[in-house]
């Protein structure tokens, strides 16, 4: 693991960079908690091109339109709480081993611990969970925990808790039967967690 | 491939695939509604580092942020 303060690199965070920490701390919000009828209304206002992350983005703000704040609400509830579970369980230790609690969430918190980052106090779910590695990562991109993490350290965090499984989920939350408001949320992630594949084969 | 290369066809790369949204856009979304499951911990190499964001310090931050 590379130590951030001994990366070199400057503090300034380039575009494509702040993009990716956007799009990751957008999934982070949407997929932590229920959203708010504030958050699904900013939703609704964005625009996406014809590229397949602009045409999923341009999904997610018409399903958004079309969204009361109670009907997400239950659509998240049916999808990740549930009576006794919800359909999904979007925790890297589930969809690494089949079970929570397992080995990945171990790995992860030593590298939180190395790379800086704590679980605060106010969430009870395992730290694995997709929305707090999504938002471990924007955090690394900007240097929420001290300096921006480099490539290196980012692709070693990527590689490790994330790429191995997220695609997966993403890819289950699209094509899950609760999912309406959802579904354009999982199409983002599956095409972002490409792009972020691709990008750090090209350069790390 | 120099690690400059490298580093510029991954930027390329990605102001290709992943500008379909406005980065702006999606900032003013994602902007002060953070899942807030993840804050600053103690440092990497154990030290106390002058500049570490405490955890009320990135709440306030998370807070004024847009």
């Amino acid at each position: 693991m590379t130590n951030p303060e001994s990366s070199g690199l400057p503090p300034s965070v380039v575009e494509e960079d702040r993009l990716r920490a956007d799009l990751y701390d957008i999934l982070a919000a949407l997929l932590a908690r229920p959203p708010a009828r504030d958050l699904i209304d900013r939703v609704s206002r964005l625009d996406g091109d014809e590229t397949p992350l602009g045409s999923a983005i341009g999904a997610l703000s018409r399903v958004a339109k079309a969204s009361t704040e109670k009907a997400v609400e239950r659509e998240f509830n049916a999808l990740f709480i549930g009576l006794a579970r919800g359909e999904l369980l979007p925790y890297a230790s589930y969809y690494m081993t089949g079970f929570l609690h397992e080995k990945p969430l171990a790995l992860l918190r030593g590298d939180m611990s190395k790379l800086g980052i704590a679980r605060s106090p106010d969430t009870k779910d395992p730290e694995d969970n997709i929305a707090s590695l999504c938002e471990m990562m924007a955090g690394l991109i900007l240097g929420r925990f001290g300096e921006p993490a480099d490539l290196t350290t980012q692709r070693d965090f990527y590689a490790a808790h994330i790429g191995p499984w997220a695609g997966h989920f993403f890819t289950d939350l699209e094509g899950a039967k609760g999912s309406v408001f959802y579904a354009p949320v999982g199409a983002i992630g599956r095409i972002f967690m490409e792009i972020e594949r691709e990008a750090f084969r090209m350069g790390a | 491939m120099t690690d400059e290369k490298a580093r510029e066809s991954r930027r390329d790369f990605l102001k290709l695939a992943a500008t379909g949204a406005p980065a702006v856009a999606v900032a003013a979304v994602a902007g002060g509604t953070s899942a807030d499951a993840a804050v600053p911990g103690g440092n990497a190499d154990g030290k106390a580092a002058g500049l570490r964001k405490t955890e009320h310090v990135e709440k306030y931050l998370e807070s004024a942020r847009f």
